[in-house]
């Protein structure tokens, strides 16, 4: 066995029903190198590390370890040997400090009355004050959590992984909530964590960032190893098309925009939480039909309050909002959809569907009232339910194993996707309302929401589209909103922005 | 003036040890109904301890006395294991279980109680009879004017009380376990990324939940009734969750909110013999917790905040 | 073993039986267990509950009564179970836990009785008013609680259990010092116009009492499963029950239909209090709630919150409560031993879940297992 090689997973397959998520999978990674993992979602890539983290356990193949054939049996298991995580989702206590989420599970103690063992947090804060200076990743141990942000929460995550003395490192998609300038600084940390001796993997379907770090790169496909590449000497190109399986275009093809009659137009709009904390700030603006407005930000600078606000999920503290010209600002959010909102919401599975109900009837969910489906005197007609599943089930190719009696909860997140277009598309709506519409579907799936949203405002309707891609908004909008800290930055012509500058305006650099 | 604090407190500090026992088990996530059926079943077996020994040591022995609570512990924690298995094993709805959980103690605790009356001590009889409990004063302290009533005419058990309740404050908020209690509540993703095995921690929670509720229940046992029956289901169960609720789901608040529902009642109960009123007029005093509850919660439910994982099950795989 | 049961119980559909059967199945079991342990014959002691409730006949009968007096009584027992239980389940359905039904009970019990109970109207006006008082009397319960949880989220299960020891107390003071019998302690009895139980009437040689409410509830069942299944506000119950916020997302009035579930569920309770305490029995004991109202929540788990279910569900509760009285006489078992085996029943309900989720696992690993053996050949 090379003695090179301080991870190697080989031979690896991985069932789950109905699926097989890796199928004979081998990867060999060098001791103080950047080996990246590509490929769509679906492609395995999360299981493959989750294995290697010890949250599962392979059906077949084996795992060495600095050249030790181990079993790697829990994330615990994996600490020992020295293999760290970062998770998508991070996975921190949000009423705690910094340092008692950086601690939690190691924990130094100290004898109370020289008697019963208590945590020493001040011993642990400054542990972690030493070693975040170290390593470039500054952060305050005593601030709570739940008040900073996401970069901060990130670099929260991979001190976890420092103090434990990590020398593996796993990053499952690092970037995916981050602006461009903070997506810098965190490809700047992973070079020096790699340049401190570390072992860095990347998991990622982002080709740039892969290009600028990584050493080496194996694209997966569908559970399969595609092909393990020298990333020097590859074209991004080559990678795309190596990592879908066929040519790509990565732009969306579209006509330009042909603006009609402002429909939406939002004033001076304010929102404040739960805490009565103001997270929209007098945003104002109007959308015209034949036109996709796009808001670029990093996560939780105040744009789904906007959608909510419009769609009238969230209260407005200040401001109006009005829709063909009627102020709609104190409707209720029946009558908004009748007056013409569809909302596609970005959590499909908390706002968008009942997963306990069949297809057909979450196909009705904004329509059930009215007739057909229910008389005057509020009796429902199924057969109506039917009829009209079984049309949105063939119009946008939404599949299920038992059709319109499918359990929403059973389908997979892309049809599930399809299902709420589809009911929002068809309740023909002069202004609808996208929020991270892409999020967790495959390129495929991607590319033809996008072809569908340009398709809408061909149709000449207002589309309102926020997302945390950037790239999705460079693709699709014709004009662009970047909102920082609720206020709205900077609203300009697509074609008039770079990448970059968005970048900018969403980190909050002001320059009007 | 000074029965109210005197009664206040021997009804305020069973309620308060309970509801540590719920704050317990809510901060770690798991929903808890069920402290209602574990004081009663606590109860129970603290119970059947006396009357068991009470041939041999006599109902008024000190041993007898203290050795009920260990018992009535153990009871209340042997029982929330069941409440433990349902809500973190079989995954069931932690609010339906913990209703399951009482309905089952009360129905369980009179049949055993009735069933081994007949035929252990072959007397039909629907109640254990327990001894009474010492009373005593704090010397100097208890001659204090006006706050002197905080130390006379004590139970033991407040005093244990006390002493537990420092226990439980010092181990959830300053040590490891309590650390990650806390975070079992808010996020228990967390907890498992950090190596800890959250069902055991949260199984934990549940039966020192059990056990603390036990204590409470024996102290009602003893000082409103001197007896167990089925009469201990009055509901200061739920009054504890009540309190906890109200306390924000923090040990000091809640003790807070524990001696408002004891001084209210012993205050009601002084009225009605001030007023010398008949005794039905009691029913009326009793009211008085359940609706102060309700209006607590009516203008104070809108500042609380729940711990953030509460109720949901916990599955690995999720994320 | 893994086989059998998947086997069994691996239908989805037909799960929504065989998983409440399997519950049942398993609590009888423990049962008989428990009994046995006393060292009676857990066959016999069965047998009497089902005698005890007319299901079966008894070895021999007193004048006028017969296995029709005692089929009868079960189903005057039965009446205000099957409405409690409906109650329940109209809640569950809107995801909310009502377990104030019996103070629901109680509040509509004393009011109809004080109003109706103790006036000198005739009986087919003072039948009918008896049930108005009740419906409106638990359904204003019921408001308050869904208003309470819809205005200052205050969770039903705590409201209504303080409301529960409330009515509890308050109606106790009011019959202590105003409608109080001397003789039994409880509350004067209510004039026989009033009651919705035709007591001892002749038939054949036998004198039963008829619940005229048996068949009003099996009639609201059926309506109730209509209004779930096929009406505009059944949907949304429904939805509001399933996701609050995509019921929000959708433009349902998430508050509206909580507060009206709650409504319903009340006025389901109220029926239970008028046809328990104008019905199956005639006066209020002071300080003490229904175990009705508790029982029924393991009738409507076991039932599915199908209201046609909890027919069935309710039907056994009952028959297990009602037959123990005759099972305590004949084979001297303590009458507690039937909430013993309810509470097990509810026990082995909420785990149904559980049960339901165990069993696909088992039945992919079975399938999993058959793949490979096929790959294999």
């Amino acid at each position: 066995m090379s003695e090179q090689y301080i991870v190697e997973m080989r031979n690896i397959t991985k069932r789950f029903p109905g699926i097989t998520a890796n199928d004979n999978v081998t990867i060999q990674i060098k001791k103080g190198e950047i080996y990246a993992l590509l490929g769509e979602n679906g492609a395995g890539k999360s299981t493959l590390m989750s294995m290697l983290f010890g949250m599962y356990e392979p059906d077949e193949g084996e795992i060495y370890i600095r050249g030790q054939k181990v079993n790697i049996s829990s994330p615990n298991h994996a600490t020992k040997l020295n293999i760290g995580m970062v998770h998508q989702h991070f996975k921190l206590v949000s009423n705690y400090t910094i340092g008692e989420n950086i601690i939690m599970g190691m924990e130094p103690t100290k004898k109370f009355l020289g008697l019963f063992p208590m945590v020493d947090l001040k011993k642990a804060n400054q542990e972690i004050r030493d070693l975040s200076i170290q390593y470039g990743l500054e952060v305050d141990p005593t601030q709570l959590i739940e008040n900073v942000n996401v970069s901060i929460q990130q670099r929260v995550e991979i001190l976890k992984m420092l103090y434990r003395e990590a020398e593996i490192l796993i990053f499952d998609e690092p970037t995916a909530v981050l602006t461009p300038q903070e997506i810098e600084f965190l490809l700047k940390i992973i070079k020096g964590l790699r340049d401190n001796g570390k072992t860095i993997i990347l998991i990622t379907h982002k080709l740039e960032e892969i290009k600028q770090v990584a050493d080496r790169c194996a694209i997966l496909n569908r559970g399969k190893l595609i092909d393990v590449l020298d990333v020097k000497t590859t074209s991004t190109k080559e990678m795309a098309n190596l990592m879908v399986g066929r040519e790509v275009s990565f732009t969306t093809n579209k006509k330009p925009a042909q603006f009609k009659d402002v429909i939406l137009e939002v004033k001076d709009l304010c929102v404040k939480n739960q805490d009565n904390f103001e997270v929209v700030k007098h945003a104002s603006f109007s959308i015209h039909g034949g036109e996709i407005f796009a808001i670029a930000g990093v996560s939780g600078n105040g744009q789904v309050e906007i959608a909510d606000a419009i769609a009238g999920l969230t209260k407005v503290s200040n401001g109006n909002i009005f829709l063909n010209g009627v102020d709609i600002t104190n409707y209720s959010i029946r009558k908004r959809t009748l007056e013409g909102i569809s909302y596609i919401p970005e959590d499909r599975q908390v706002y968008g569907l009942v997963l306990d109900f069949s297809l057909k009837d979450n196909i009705a969910l904004k329509t059930y009232y009215q007739e057909p489906f229910s008389s005057k005197h509020g009796i429902l007609n199924q057969a109506k339910f039917e009829e009209y599943g079984n049309k949105l089930i063939e119009r946008y190719d939404i599949r299920s194993s038992q059709g319109t009696m499918t359990q929403v909860r059973s389908m997979s997140g892309g049809n599930q996707q399809k299902a709420i277009i589809g009911r929002e598309i068809e309740l023909q709506s002069p202004l609808m309302i996208f929020v991270q519409p892409t999020r967790g579907l495959d390129i495929g799936a991607i590319e033809n929401i996008h072809k569908q949203i340009i398709a809408e405002r061909d149709k000449g309707k207002a589309i309102l589209l926020i997302s945390l891609e950037l790239d999705e908004i460079m693709n699709c909008a014709d004009t662009i909103g970047v909102i920082y800290n609720g206020e709205l930055q900077k609203i300009a012509p697509a074609a008039s922005l770079t990448t970059n500058q968005v970048g900018e305006f969403m980190m909050g650099v002001k320059n009007k | 003036m000074e029965t109210i604090i005197i009664d206040g407190l021997s009804f305020a500090l069973p309620l308060f040890i309970m509801a540590i026992g719920g704050i317990y088990s809510e901060r770690s996530g798991i929903t808890n109904l069920a402290i209602e059926g574990l004081q009663g079943f606590g109860a129970f077996v603290g119970a059947l301890f006396v009357v068991l020994v009470a041939g041999t040591a006599g109902t008024d022995s000190q041993p007898v006395f203290y050795l009920s609570f260990l018992f009535a512990m153990i009871g209340g924690m042997i029982y929330a294991l069941l409440h433990a298995l349902l809500c973190i094993k079989f995954k069931a709805n932690q609010v339906i279980s913990g209703v399951v959980i009482n309905i089952l103690a009360m129905a369980l605790t009179s049949f055993l109680t009735k069933q081994i009356n007949k035929s252990v001590f072959n007397a039909p009889s629907d109640k254990f009879q327990l001894g009474v409990s010492t009373r005593f004063s704090i010397p100097v302290l208890s001659d204090i004017p006006v706050i002197g009533a905080f130390f006379k005419n004590l139970y033991p058990f407040e005093i244990i009380i006390l002493v537990i309740a420092f226990i439980a404050w010092f181990v959830l908020y300053k040590t490891r376990y309590g650390l990650h209690l806390r975070a079992c509540g808010d996020n228990p993703h967390a907890v498992d990324a950090a190596g800890r095995n959250v069902a055991k921690i949260r199984t934990v929670a549940v039966m020192i939940s059990g056990a603390l509720s036990g204590i409470g229940g024996m102290c009602f046992a003893y000082s409103i009734s001197a007896k167990f029956s089925s009469s201990i289901y009055v509901g200061y169960g739920y009054l504890a969750i009540a309190a906890l609720i109200f306390g924000n789901w923090k040990i000091l608040p809640t003790l807070g909110a524990c001696l408002i529902f004891g001084f209210a009642r012993s205050a009601g109960y002084q009225l009605v013999q001030v007023l010398e009123k008949p005794s039905s007029y009691s029913d009326l005093v009793m009211i008085l917790p359940y609706v102060l509850t309700l209006l607590l919660l009516i203008f104070f439910s809108k500042y609380n905040r729940s711990p953030k994982a509460l109720g949901e099950i916990y599955d690995k795989g999720k994320r | 073993m893994k086989k059998f049961f998947v086997k069994i119980l691996g239908n989805e559909k037909r799960q929504a039986i065989t998983i409440p059967l399997f519950s049942i199945l398993i609590s009888l079991i423990v049962g008989m267990i428990l009994i046995a342990a006393l060292g009676k014959n857990p066959f016999t002691a069965y047998l009497n509950l089902l005698q005890g409730s007319g299901l079966f006949p008894k070895p021999k009968y007193s004048a006028y009564q017969g296995m029709l007096t005692d089929f009868t009584s079960f189903l005057n027992m039965m009446t205000p179970m099957l409405f409690a239980s409906l109650a329940v389940a109209v809640a569950l359905k809107a995801g909310l836990f009502n377990i104030g039904v019996s103070g629901q009970m109680l509040t509509a019990g004393f009011i109809a009785s004080v109003t109706v109970g103790y006036s000198q109207l005739v009986a087919p006006v003072a039948k009918p008013l008896v049930l108005i008082i009740g419906i409106l009397a638990g359904a204003l319960v019921g408001c308050l609680i869904g208003f309470l949880k819809y205005k200052f989220n205050i969770n039903e299960v705590v409201s209504s259990i303080m409301l529960n020891y409330i009515a509890q107390y308050l109606f106790s003071f009011f019959i202590n010092t105003r409608y109080i019998d001397d003789i039994s302690r409880q509350s004067i009895a209510v004039k026989e116009a009033s009651r919705l139980t035709l007591l001892k009437t002749p038939i054949g040689n036998l004198k039963v009492d008829l619940p005229l409410g048996i068949i009003l509830a099996i009639i609201i069942a059926i309506g109730i499963k209509f209004l779930l299944d096929r009406t505009r506000l059944g949907y949304e119950i429904k939805t509001v029950g399933s996701n609050r916020e995509a019921a929000r997302y959708a433009g349902i009035n998430v508050g509206k239909t909580m507060v009206l579930s709650m409504v319903l569920s009340g006025a389901l309770a109220g029926l239970a209090g008028v046809t328990y305490y104008l019905g199956y029995v005639q006066s209020i004991q002071p300080k003490v709630l229904a175990s009705t109202g508790f029982d029924a929540i393991a009738v409507a788990l076991l039932g599915n919150s199908n209201p046609i279910g909890i027919i069935f569900s309710s039907f056994l509760i009952t028959a297990v409560t009602k037959g123990s009285g005759y099972m305590n006489s004949a084979s001297g078992i303590e009458t507690e031993i039937a909430s013993v085996i309810t509470g097990l029943i509810l026990l082995f309900s909420a785990c149904g879940a559980f049960l339901r989720h165990l069993v696909k696992r088992w039945k992919t690993e079975i399938e999993e297992q058959e793949q490979t053996r096929k790959e294999s050949k």
